[in-house]
Parts: structure tokens; C-alpha cells; sequence
């Protein structure tokens, strides 16, 4: 056990040394070097977000299904978004998504909202969509977050 | 770096180091922030502390203990998974740890039978991670970076995937921009018409006008040099040649010499013109009827809003914001009568016209599509001497522009640039470099070159394209996925081939379709372009009568679209043909059109059926009856009169079987329930049909 310890001790030496060293080469790297692919951060489009394979899948289905309610703006022009009553999150909106656990998110996508004691308005998704599929949807909702998300600290 | 040895790792394997390896990979399910990186290190650590002298020998020799992956299929031997132990399905309590250090579940593809650098590239077999990784160090195949990795699904998958986006784009675009016209590239097919036919040029535009053509050709710029529709940016199909002044006077003398046969005006029906001539609204009128005939569904124009110009419309016809400084009248009426009689192969629709609307469009155009100063900075343009005219073709000929444009006395210039159909696979030997300062790769070479032909090679004669980053990104993903015919030993049976589709309309269909350009825009079993409703099942939706009404007046069927249906003024008879050939052979085997009999219908269900799409289901989130509902799904407040009771029962119980990949979501919905929402549906009936309504009240006249 103690080992370990020491183990762990000397992996976060070297990440913190690690990441220091790649905070300075991020200067002028180009994020997309190493992503499948990037989002623009919606509150800041001068920003952007690299993703990892999952999240840019995700991103792919986001563009597809759900931002015709979950983004003010689509790819065909105006938005449902504001015909809705309830209105629905933006989909980077950390204050209303951060709090909700993968498994929640999970649910009300496969099942629609009234499955889980919400709007009728947010349809199931379950029998359109794999769970893989809504599983990459909401990475990529973690990966836009605005304030950032943090993942729960394992138990 | 130099303790960073693969060596190091092999040794680690093998040895009683495997114990402090089996108690790392246990803290890594431990800690969730370790990155690739860390792993490295710690296991170079690791490495170091005990066994930093590892000899070298061990690596030539395979030891059946050294993490090496052998795929006999593809034969290949390689190391990675020596440094990217993660490589496995991920566990469900790590289930987003990065690459590399994990197979994507989603790859359909597993180390074990693939290896890795079948897809990621790289050497697998060296020995140091940095003649595995590096450009430099690894010239005969450096690892791909990640954003093109889509390039390697292209290899074998030579039809498009759902998800590879950047390559499919990247196909598209190499089609589109008519790369095709110079280069030999696999699998990319080559559009009905490159460029336009200059047989007759000389009398369609001016000396100036082609002069400012060939010097930028494009009309429209921002402060940035682009303009953008929707966020993309929207390229003329026509590069630019960097022509000298020389080139391009003599080249602007040749093509201005070229007057095959005149344009005969149209004659107008004198009283028509008599009537409108002078009337003060007749280019109100124009502009008026220019918009119901939904031009601007394939041209756009220039709108500036707050200083920001947008090109608002769509982008299969060039775009038109100041065509009528480029064109005179005459051929413009001569033009929109029949385009096909100038250019056979153009896609433009030959519209039904009536001489009022013909004159009033045209007067429009030529009014207000227009710009003083397009033609500001052309110099002064003399007669073109004989000389002139005869460099002048030399120069087209030089430049390839015969790969593109028809020409009098010339065949199409064929394969005038380098044969590309193993690019992804070159060695950067073969690669010119010049002096650009960019890094020794073939990616690298592919973006400077796409990005600017000069700057590898100060005389290519490559014209000049301008794509925003994501499109060259898109372009260079699908050059590096064309790396040539499969090699021998049976990697020719790993291929999935592109099936080209097809679709051979019949009989009296097959004329009004060719005339009104149908697969411009609908898709007919896989057939055709992509912008309006895949019209293969339409024969089971919609019903006859409803099609003949739209045919001959369009509505808006689905509010969020801004591009619509043109009006083409199709006649009677046109649209009877069309809604005939529709419902005979245009139909799903999912829907049965005897399976759901209207007549037992009872207002019962119609009222159960109400409250479903009102309360249980929310239906009115996507989409509107009348004036309250979404904006998404396709407005229904004529639905009885438009899709047969068959079709909405099929779809509400699977959308997807009847359209694949659409968004409406599926739902768990009971025999009864889809009865009552279809017997709801088919209740909801404007009093007349929308069509003949609309075509009363004068709407479009
Ligand atoms: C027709 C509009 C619509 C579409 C399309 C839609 N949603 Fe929703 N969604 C809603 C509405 C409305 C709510 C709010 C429900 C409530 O708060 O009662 C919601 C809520 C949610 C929530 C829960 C948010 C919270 O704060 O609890 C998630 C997660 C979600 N949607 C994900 C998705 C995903 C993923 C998709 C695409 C697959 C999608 N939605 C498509 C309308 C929609």
C-alpha cells in the first residue's frame, strides 16, 4: 500500500511537471492537432474546445437531433427553442446541467421527460438512438459546459 | 528524452519489473485525472530505475515476451501497445479515459485484428518512440495526426459513413470544386458539367467583364476577401489563376472573340410590353415575382445588414447579386426561356414563363442585380488584334482551362494536372518542398499546397482556392485516404466499394422531370441532391390530388426551411404526369395503402387521438397547427389532405423504417394510440386544399 502511495505521489510530480510543460507549448498549438474534432465555446466563439472521438460523435448527433431545442441557433435557420414551455436548457448551460448526474441525463434522453417527472416536451429517445449514442451525447454536453463541468470525485 | 526508450518498456515486460507494471495499471483505475502522458513517464520511470541499461538486442529479436501485436492479414508487426498498455475496451469505471491508451468502442475495429497502424499510421516495428511517432524520424510513414484520422476509414470504406463527416465533406468538396477537371483522384465523380461551354462567351458578356473575371473571380468580398451564407463560406466554382497583365489581356482577347451563334432576342408580345413599360412599379413587380419563384433557393444574393454583408440563398446556381451588370437582357430572357439550349447539361429548370412575368424578372435583373462599379480598375480595353487572340488561346491552353471549358476546335483537355489516385500513400521523398517552412510531412505538404500552390513550388501552375480551415482540413482527410489500389494478398477483399446510384425516370415523367431539373434537389432512390424531401416513398405519402395542387403551387410545408420549392408555373397536365408516375412507382413496401382504412374512423378516436397530441405526447413542441406549435416537423394544419392515413399510421410507428436517420424520435406508442392519432391527423383538413385556395385568392398571380 504504501507503494502506491509513493506511486501516486511521484505520477502527480510528473503531471503537474507534465502539464506545465504542455501549458507552454498550448500557446500557440493548434487544439485541433490532437482532437477528432472542436466546438466553438458558445459564450466565447474565439475560444475553442477540443473533443475526443466520443464527444465529437456526440457533437454530430447534438447538430442532428437536439438543437432544434437545445441551442438558439440552427444549422436550418430560427430556433424552437423559444416556442417551448417550458424552455428547454442550452445545452452548454453548466449551471442547470452540472448538477445532474450522467445517469439522470442518460434517462431523461432515453426515456423523455415525462418518464422522469418533467416536460412532456422533451421526447424519448431511447428507441431512435443507442445508448451509446445518447452516452456520446451527453460527453459532448459535459465538454461545452459553461461554467465547466467536474466530474464527481470517485468514491 | 533519450532514457525515453521502447526498449525500456519491452524490458519492463519481460522482467520482474511486470510486477511494478501490474501495480501501476492498478493505480490507474485509481486515479481518474493520470493522463497518457503520466503513464509514459511513470512507466520510463519505472523503466529507468531498474532496468535503464537495457540492451538494445532484445528489440531486434521478437521475443514471444515482448508486447508486440503480429497481424498476419495485414502483415504487420508492431510495438505500440508496449507504450499504450490501455489499449482494451475501457472498463465502465473508466469509461473516458483519452487516446491513445484505449480502443474507441465505437471503432468497430479491435487492435488484435487490425493492429494500430493500419489506421493511426506510424512505425510500428521501430524501436524508439520517437522514430515510431516522428515525422522526421519516421519519413516512411509518420503517425497521422488525430483530425485526419477519418482518412484511414476512407481507405477500405470507399462509400460514405455516418461518421466520418470530414472525410465525406472532404469528397464532396473535391467534386465540387472540380478538382476532378485536372487530377485523376478514386472514387470521385466527376459533375455532368465542369465549366461552363465559352463557345458563345463573346456575345454573353463584355471584354471588361471577363477581363475583371479571370484578374478575382468572385464579385462580392468582405474586408476578409469571403462572404458567408448561413456560416459557410461560399466559394465561386472557379479558382483563381494568378495570370499575369499580359496573360490576361490576351486571354480576355481570345475569349471575347468567341461569338458562335448570336443570341436571338426574344420577341415580347408587344402589347405586354406596352402595357408594363412604363409603369412605375415594374421592377416592384419583378423583384416581387423573382421572390415567389423562389430563385434564391439555388442563387444568392448579397444582403448587408449592419455592416455585415451575408449571401442569403442557396448554392447549386452561381451566385447572382450583380448579374445584371454582367449580363444585357437580351440574353438574359433568351437564358431563363431555355438555359439547356446554351449549356445542355446546366441544371437550371426551364421555368413555364409568361411573357408578363419574363419581362418584369428581367427588367429586375437588370435594374437592380447590379453594381457601377464591378467593372472599376479595368483598364481600357481596345479592340483585340489577331496576335492577341491567338497567345490568348495559347494561354488557355497552358493553363488547363480546357480541362473545364469547352472551346471551339479543342477537345477537353484531359488529365492536365498530376494523377492524385495515390497521393495519401507518397513517400515525402517524392514531394517538392521548395522553401516553405513547414514540417517535412505529407499533411503539411497537402494544407500548404491546397492552401497556396506558390508557396511549395514558386511556378505551379495550380490555380488559387481559398477554403476556410475546416473545408482544407475536410479536402486533405480525403487526398490521404486515397493511397492507391489495394496491394496483392487479399487486402483487395477488405475494400467496401461506392455503388454509384442510379435512377432512370420513364415515359412522359421522364421529360418534365429533365425540364424542371427534379434531381437537382430531391433524392429518387438514392439518386440525386440533397436539399429538398427524398421523394423514393413519396407515392405512399402524399395524396394524388394534394401533389397536382402543390406542383402548381407550392407551399410552405415545413416553416424552418428558408429555402422553398420554386414555382415553376408548371401546368396542369405537367403536374398529372408527375403525380401519376409518383404514386405508381415512387413507394415504400412499409406501407400498405389497404392496412388502415379511413372509414372506421370514429370522432371518438379523432378526440382521443386530440388529447395525445396534446397532452400525453406534446406533438406541438415540433410541430404547429395553425398558429400555435413548433417550428421543426412539417406544419399539419392540412394533413388529412396531404398524406394518406397508411403513411401517418406507418410512421408513427417507426419513423426511421420510412426515413432513415430522421429526427422525429420513436416512440413506444400502442396499436390504439397510433389509430387515434392517425384518425386525429386525418381530420385536420383546410376546407379546400391549400393549393386551389391559395390559387383562388390570387396568391402568386
Ligand atoms: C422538441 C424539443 C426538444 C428536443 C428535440 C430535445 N429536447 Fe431535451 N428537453 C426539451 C425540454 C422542453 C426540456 C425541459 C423539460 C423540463 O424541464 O420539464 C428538455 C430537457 C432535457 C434534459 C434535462 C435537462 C434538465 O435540466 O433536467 C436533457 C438532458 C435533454 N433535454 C437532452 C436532450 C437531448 C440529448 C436531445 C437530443 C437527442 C434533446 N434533449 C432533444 C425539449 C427538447
Amino acid at each position: 500500500m504504501r507503494k502506491h502511495f509513493a506511486f501516486v505521489a511521484l505520477a502527480l510530480c510528473l503531471g503537474a511537471g507534465f502539464s506545465a510543460y504542455r501549458g507552454g507549448a498550448a500557446a500557440q498549438a493548434d487544439p485541433r492537432q490532437k482532437a477528432y474534432a472542436t466546438e466553438p465555446d458558445w459564450n466565447d466563439p474565439q475560444r475553442l474546445i477540443p473533443l475526443n472521438y466520443q464527444q465529437a460523435r456526440g457533437k454530430r448527433l447534438f447538430y442532428q437531433y437536439c438543437v432544434w431545442c437545445h441551442a438558439d441557433a440552427t444549422p436550418a435557420g430560427p430556433s424552437n427553442r423559444a416556442n417551448l414551455n417550458p424552455v428547454p436548457p442550452l445545452l452548454n448551460d453548466g449551471a442547470a446541467l452540472n448538477g445532474k448526474s450522467d445517469e439522470f441525463l442518460l434517462e431523461i434522453t432515453t426515456l423523455g421527460g415525462s418518464a422522469m417527472g418533467k416536460s412532456a416536451m422533451m421526447p424519448p429517445y431511447g428507441r431512435t438512438l443507442t445508448r451509446e449514442e445518447i452516452q456520446a451525447l451527453i460527453a459532448f454536453a459535459r465538454a461545452i459546459a459553461q461554467p465547466p463541468y467536474q466530474p464527481p470525485a470517485p468514491r | 528524452m533519450s532514457g525515453n526508450r521502447l526498449q525500456g518498456a519491452c524490458k519492463t515486460h519481460r522482467t520482474s519489473a511486470l510486477a511494478q507494471f501490474n501495480s501501476w495499471l492498478t493505480l490507474r483505475r485509481l486515479s481518474l485525472c493520470l493522463s497518457v502522458p503520466v503513464l509514459c513517464a511513470a512507466l520510463l520511470l519505472a523503466a529507468r530505475a531498474g532496468f535503464g541499461q537495457a540492451n538494445p538486442a532484445a528489440v531486434a529479436d521478437p521475443h514471444p515476451g515482448a508486447e508486440q501485436v503480429w497481424t498476419p492479414q495485414l502483415n504487420a508487426a508492431e510495438r505500440c501497445t508496449a507504450c499504450h498498455p490501455g489499449v482494451a475496451p475501457p472498463s465502465a469505471a473508466r469509461p473516458s479515459i483519452q487516446q491513445p491508451g484505449r480502443v474507441d468502442p465505437l471503432v468497430p475495429h479491435h487492435t488484435k485484428d487490425w493492429g494500430c497502424t493500419v489506421c493511426h499510421r506510424g512505425q510500428g516495428a521501430a524501436a524508439e518512440k520517437e522514430q515510431a511517432h516522428q515525422p522526421e524520424l519516421a519519413p516512411a510513414q509518420p503517425l497521422l495526426p488525430t483530425r485526419y484520422l477519418q482518412a484511414s476509414c476512407g481507405i477500405c470504406h470507399r462509400a460514405d459513413l455516418p461518421d466520418t463527416p470530414d472525410l465525406n465533406r472532404g469528397r464532396l468538396l473535391l467534386g465540387e470544386f472540380r478538382c476532378v477537371g485536372c487530377h485523376r483522384l478514386e472514387g470521385i465523380e466527376r459533375p455532368a458539367m465542369l465549366g461552363p461551354d465559352l463557345t458563345d462567351i463573346g456575345n454573353k458578356v463584355s471584354a471588361e467583364w471577363i477581363y475583371k473575371w479571370l484578374k478575382e473571380p468572385r464579385t462580392i468580398i468582405d474586408d476578409s476577401g469571403n462572404t458567408a451564407v448561413n456560416g459557410y463560406q461560399m466559394e465561386p466554382r472557379m479558382p483563381q489563376f494568378r495570370l499575369n497583365e499580359e496573360e490576361l489581356r490576351n486571354l480576355t482577347a481570345y475569349l471575347s472573340s468567341l461569338r458562335g451563334k448570336p443570341v436571338e432576342p426574344y420577341a415580347f408580345d408587344p402589347k405586354v410590353v406596352a402595357a408594363l413599360e412604363n409603369s412605375p412599379d415594374l421592377v416592384d413587380q419583378g423583384e416581387a415575382r423573382f421572390r415567389q419563384m423562389f430563385c434564391t433557393t439555388c442563387h444568392s444574393l448579397a444582403v448587408t445588414r449592419g455592416g455585415e454583408t451575408k449571401l442569403i440563398g442557396g448554392d447549386i446556381g452561381p451566385e447572382m447579386t450583380k448579374v445584371g451588370s454582367k449580363t444585357n437582357p437580351a440574353w438574359l430572357a433568351a437564358w431563363l426561356r431555355n438555359p439547356q439550349a446554351f449549356l445542355p447539361k446546366s441544371k437550371m429548370p426551364r421555368y413555364e414563363w409568361s411573357d408578363q412575368d419574363l419581362y418584369v424578372v428581367t427588367r429586375y435583373i437588370s435594374a437592380k442585380l447590379t453594381d457601377p462599379d464591378l467593372l472599376q480598375g479595368v483598364p481600357k480595353l481596345d479592340a483585340a488584334t489577331p496576335e492577341q487572340i491567338r497567345l490568348g488561346r495559347r494561354v488557355f491552353l497552358k493553363k488547363g482551362c480546357g480541362s473545364c471549358h469547352a472551346v471551339p476546335g479543342a477537345k477537353l483537355q484531359e488529365d492536365f494536372g498530376p494523377n492524385l489516385v495515390s497521393l495519401g500513400a507518397e513517400s515525402i521523398s517524392h514531394l517538392h518542398f521548395g522553401d516553405a517552412k513547414i514540417p517535412r510531412s505529407l499533411t503539411a505538404y497537402l494544407q500548404a499546397k491546397i492552401g497556396d500552390p506558390l508557396s511549395v513550388n514558386p511556378t505551379a501552375d495550380m490555380p488559387q482556392y481559398r477554403f476556410n480551415s475546416a473545408d482544407l482540413d475536410a479536402i486533405t482527410t480525403a487526398l490521404l485516404s486515397m493511397t492507391g489500389a489495394p496491394g496483392s494478398g487479399g487486402m483487395e477483399r477488405l475494400i467496401v466499394p461506392r455503388t454509384p446510384a442510379e435512377f432512370h425516370p420513364a415515359g412522359a415523367f421522364a421529360q418534365v422531370y429533365e425540364r424542371y431539373q427534379c434531381d437537382a434537389c430531391h433524392q429518387f432512390n438514392g439518386y440525386g441532391g440533397t436539399l429538398a424531401t427524398d421523394l423514393s416513398y413519396e407515392g405512399s405519402r402524399a395524396q394524388r390530388q394534394w401533389l397536382i395542387d402543390f406542383l402548381k403551387n407550392p407551399q410552405t410545408l415545413r416553416p424552418s426551411l428558408i429555402l422553398r420549392m420554386p414555382q415553376f408555373n408548371m401546368t396542369g397536365q405537367e403536374a398529372a404526369i408527375v403525380a401519376d408516375f409518383i404514386g405508381r412507382n415512387l413507394r415504400s413496401p412499409a406501407v400498405n395503402p389497404a392496412g388502415v382504412d379511413p372509414a372506421q374512423f370514429t370522432p371518438q378516436m379523432a378526440a382521443l387521438g386530440k388529447q395525445l397530441y396534446e397532452v400525453k405526447y406534446q406533438c406541438q413542441a415540433c410541430h404547429s397547427i395553425g398558429a400555435g406549435g413548433g417550428y421543426v416537423g412539417p406544419e399539419l394544419s392540412n394533413v388529412g389532405n396531404w398524406m394518406t392515413a397508411a403513411w401517418i399510421a406507418a410512421w408513427l410507428k417507426d419513423p426511421q423504417a420510412l426515413l432513415p436517420g430522421g429526427i422525429e424520435p420513436r416512440r413506444a406508442l400502442t396499436e390504439d394510440e397510433i389509430k387515434a392519432l392517425t384518425a386525429y391527423l386525418v381530420s385536420l383538413r383546410q376546407s379546400e386544399p391549400a393549393g386551389r385556395a391559395a390559387a383562388a385568392a390570387g396568391v402568386g398571380q
